[in-house]
């Protein structure tokens, strides 16, 4: 019984899985019903990661370990995915009898996400990610399109073929200098390699899957015409759950860099650098707001850098608090895509225009999202950016922190765009936008989680703690 | 205080758009509320006794030593004053407001909140989180309810002052860090000791990054086009308590943190700020629209504020909080009658306004009693402000307070010239037919006069508040 809460959530995703299975067997295409239950489903996934919050132990000769760190982070990718399954209500732009594939993927997808941040040896890792790419590879070209989608669809499989590739060389390097390919075994043998070369360039090759998920530079070339060519809903997917996968991955990994101290800090210090400008800059010449989002998206790869190069506790819980912070702002901005774009083209940023009238609330959400991600207080993005730059600067990289903060103020440029075209231009063709009153109580609920998170961090930033405690 | 208008700002978001008169009645009580507490905090003030009163104080995120600490001393309380009379004056200004006016009080509302928490904040944490909460709102203020190149204006403000963050956070960041002591608590890392560098370099990234907002010269470009660009009660909160937010910030974090960078920046501190004074009079006398004459004496005032802060010493301190107290009032009050006058006509322009008091006396009054007051007659609570930052400066710069005591003379001669344009010649017939301000919307101006000439005949009072904390924030240097 205690292994089955051990693997609770994931066993429970399988069943899920196993049902939408059943569901694409099915003769008669009933989007509707296939609907209701996916979003029973999703919400019995939240229950079953809450009640597994707290479990212990480990599995299947070690090589995966079920901690608090992992346990909170598989309760993200639950939400991420329910969330995502609350705005599938109209998935226009998939055919009808795909759906029930649709959230098949994504249930499957979710799982290789769930086994991947409890997985501590690197087998497991580099399978898990493939099962959860997989998916995702599948998943980007459902959509029915002129031509944009398979585009993302090929751009996104090659792309991560390319970066897996150059993961399981880089793994290999680690082994073949370890002799294990368990992470704790690793650990303690790394500090020996310090004077040959083979540790550190096997740790980055190896981290390349990661940062294809994080959007790294530089293997950040997909996310635009992914974030755009992908269908609203699965975009949310990749733009939030993949996210938090990513960064919990990282930090596992990254925990292995530390006895190479400065060289391997300063190679991740360059690319947080990169990352953050090359993203800030190339989002203000967007028209397309997904495209925008996908920028913005390069920027926080390198600002999660920032927090995971300290090696330390603190800037530790800073990504964690981050990662579910951003999970959350992330969302809230993709759910007014979503909302506003009922029919589910790609949102230009000038179809925002008058959005303060044609619905209030979904503006309210805007605002509130952007300025989450823009770093303006007193919301969770703030919180959150402000302790990944004090970890930063606890450990003296003033440098990073000084172009961190003025990357802020470049990003507040192209967020403040969207906000001037939502608030203030208006274009009367554009009727009022509709939204049923489930969706109200969720731009309520995303609305306070954001902002009261911000004011008051304290209980987020003490389970961060406790998590990452299992990790260092 | 700080409850107030937060707790008025959720009631609105809960009125419906129809229900105007509530909308009104809700916020002005919400200001009404603060206006009062910080009276009560101002008179209740232990003056013999010092130090920080009315502390509140909890642990908001344990492991990075941040907390909610708030307290009153006699540096903040003139200030909380200031706020609080604004705000509620701001209010009642924009009784008539029509167009999306419940929007329009929530952002006001949340900015004076960040206002009143800055103020009151001894956390480097919240105070900066309160700081952003002040500036942010800015932008839609003035994007959706402004005038005059407002998109221009509004991003270019905004930029402006997350520039300025963009500076204060490593500025912050660097202090929190090299003290070692894992605590955002501002007394506590005041005990610390921070190398001559650690300080040179925080001292410099703080003293810009708030000095943005300060509108210290040359970083001032913002402020005129803000103003103008901003409707009338924005103009009155930006202008007479934003602006003392950078000013403010710069005493209490850049110049309390570290004290040897502050010595060792002070001539260049001085030096900008009477480049910011004259610079401030000869180019807001060039001006013909009025709102851009108020911004750029703005300019120039707040050059008096830092000159005071420069000196280093009681008397220029005690100015130097004075004049901010003394100019947020006089701006407000400049601002709102000329947002009157703009109201009514359409016009700011000051010739073709031209014998103005004929038409509108009393709105005239208003305005001109603001100009003699932003000239530093005696009477009137600048004059003491400015005559404590002179005395001081006289002493420590005597080449720089020279200049600047030059530039205000000669600024005094040009402002009642354009007094005499605007408003004693021959009027013009279009106007004719404008009444005069009603008892009702003339009750805040007759607030601000009020409480300009109130402290201009008692100017003990504040002094004394304000010397309170400020001989024992030098000991301390």
């Amino acid at each position: 019984m205690n292994d089955v809460m051990l693997f609770g959530p994931e066993l429970y995703f399988l069943g899920a899985a196993l049902v939408f299975f059943l569901l694409t067997l099915k003769k008669r295409v009933d989007p509707k019903t296939d609907y209701q239950i996916a979003l029973a489903l999703g919400v019995g996934g939240l229950v079953v990661t809450v009640l597994c919050l707290c479990q212990q132990g480990e599995m299947f000769f070690k090589a995966y370990r079920v901690d608090l760190f992992s346990q909170i982070f598989k309760f993200a990718l639950a939400l991420a995915f329910f969330f995502v399954l609350t705005i599938s209500h109209n998935l226009a732009h998939i055919e009808e009898r795909y759906h029930a594939e649709y959230y098949f993927f994504l249930t499957t997808t979710t799982i290789g996400m769930m086994m991947l941040v409890s997985s501590v040896e690197l087998l497991t890792i580099y399978v898990s990610l493939e099962l959860s790419s997989y998916s995702l590879y599948i998943l980007v070209p459902l959509r029915r399109g002129d031509g944009i989608d398979v585009e993302a669809g090929i751009k996104y499989l090659l792309i991560g073929a390319v970066s897996s590739g150059i993961m399981l060389f880089g793994l290999s390097y680690l082994f073949g200098a370890t002799h294990s390919t368990y992470l704790v075994d690793i650990l303690p043998k790394l500090p020996q390699l310090v004077s040959s070369p083979i540790g550190l360039f096997g740790l980055l090759l190896a981290l390349a899957g990661f940062f294809f998920k994080l959007s790294v530079f530089p293997f950040h070339f997909w996310a635009p015409d992914v974030y755009q060519g992908a269908a609203n809903q699965v975009t949310t997917f990749i733009a939030t759950a993949s996210k938090a996968a990513a960064v919990a991955l990282l930090l596992r990994m990254v925990a292995l860099g530390a006895g190479y101290g400065y060289d391997f800090a300063q190679a991740l210090v360059i690319l947080s650098i990169i990352s953050m400008t090359l993203g800030n800059l190339v989002a203000i010449i967007q028209r397309d707001f997904k495209r925008l989002l996908a920028y913005s998206s390069i920027a926080h790869a390198g600002y999660f850098l920032m927090g995971i190069l300290t090696m330390k506790e603190a800037g530790y819980i800073a990504s964690v608090y981050y990662a579910l912070a951003y999970l959350v702002m992330n969302f809230t901005v993709f759910m007014v895509i979503s909302e506003v774009a009922k029919d589910g083209r790609d949102l230009k940023i000038q179809e925002l225009a008058g959005l303060y009238r044609r619905s209030p609330l979904l503006s309210l959400s805007l605002i509130v999202g952007l300025f989450a991600l823009a770093g303006v207080p007193p919301s969770i993005g703030f919180t959150g950016k402000l302790l990944l730059f004090t970890s930063a600067m606890n450990q003296g990289y003033f440098w990073l922190v000084l172009i961190g903060a003025v990357n802020g103020t470049i990003s507040l440029y192209y967020y403040l765009r969207v906000i001037y075209c939502s608030y203030f231009t208006d274009d009367p063709s554009l009727g009022p936008v509709a939204i049923s009153t489930p969706t109200r109580i969720l731009n309520y609920a995303l609305i306070v989680i954001v902002l009261g998170f911000g004011v008051f961090p304290d209980r987020i930033v003490e389970l961060a703690k406790a998590a990452v405690k299992t990790v260092l | 205080m700080l409850l107030a208008p937060l707790v008025a700002l959720v009631i609105l978001l809960f009125l419906k758009d129809e229900q105007k008169f509530l909308i009104r009645a809700v916020s002005l009580v919400g200001a009404g509320i603060s206006l009062a507490l910080s009276i009560y905090t101002f008179v209740a003030y232990d003056k013999a006794k010092g130090g920080l009163q009315f502390v509140e104080k909890f642990e908001l995120v344990k492991t990075f030593g941040i907390s909610y600490f708030v307290g009153v001393e006699g540096l903040n309380a003139p200030l909380l004053l200031l706020t609080g009379i604004v705000i509620f004056t701001g209010v009642l200004t924009m009784w008539e407001l029509e167009e999306r006016a419940k929007e329009f009080f929530i952002w006001i509302l949340a900015l004076v909140t960040g206002v009143f928490g800055v103020f009151m904040s001894y956390d480097l944490f919240t105070f900066f989180l309160f700081y952003e909460i002040a500036v942010v709102p800015m932008y839609i203020l003035i994007l959706v309810w402004g005038s005059t190149r407002k998109e221009y204006a509004a991003m270019k403000l905004t930029l402006y002052l997350m520039a300025g963050s963009g500076l204060i956070i490593p500025g912050m960041l660097l202090l929190y860090a090299s003290s070692g002591l894992n605590t955002f608590n501002m007394l506590l890392l005041h005990g610390a000791k921070f190398s001559p560098w650690v300080q040179k370099v925080a001292f410099v990234l703080l003293f810009f990054g708030f000095g943005v907002l300060a509108a210290v010269w040359p970083l001032h470009t913002w402020s005129p086009v803000g103003h103008v660009a901003a409707p009338t009660a924005v103009s009155m909160l930006h202008a007479g308590v934003l602006m003392k937010l950078g000013s403010f910030a710069v005493l209490r974090v850049a110049m309390y943190l570290c004290p040897e960078g502050f010595h060792y920046w002070a001539q260049l501190m001085a030096l900008l700020a009477t480049t910011g004074i004259v610079y401030g009079v000869f180019v807001g006398l060039a001006q013909t629209d009025l709102k851009y004459v108020i911004g750029y004496s703005s300019v120039s005032h707040m050059g008096i504020v830092c000159l005071g802060l420069a000196t280093g010493t009681v008397d220029g301190l005690n100015g130097s909080v004075f004049q901010m107290f003394a100019h947020g009032i006089m701006t407000a009050l400049f601002f709102s009658s000329v947002g009157f006058i703009y109201d009514r006509t359409h016009t700011r322009d000051i010739h073709e306004l031209g014998g103005f008091s004929r038409i509108m006396p009393v709105a005239s009054a208003f305005f001109i009693i603001a100009a003699l007051c932003g000239a530093g007659v005696p009477g009137m609570a600048s004059f003491w402000a400015e005559l404590l930052v002179f005395i001081a400066t006289v002493k420590v710069f005597p080449v720089q307070g020279l200049l600047a005591i030059a530039a205000l003379v000669v600024g005094a001669l040009f402002a009642l010239r354009v007094v005499q344009t605007t408003f004693f010649n021959e009027p013009n017939p279009k106007f004719t037919h404008f009444e005069d301000v009603s008892p009702f919307l003339g009750l805040p101006r007759m607030m601000l006069i009020a409480t300009l000439i109130f402290f201009g005949i008692f100017p003990q009072t504040m002094v004394g508040m304000i010397k309170s904390a400020v001989v024992p924030f030098l000991q301390g240097m």
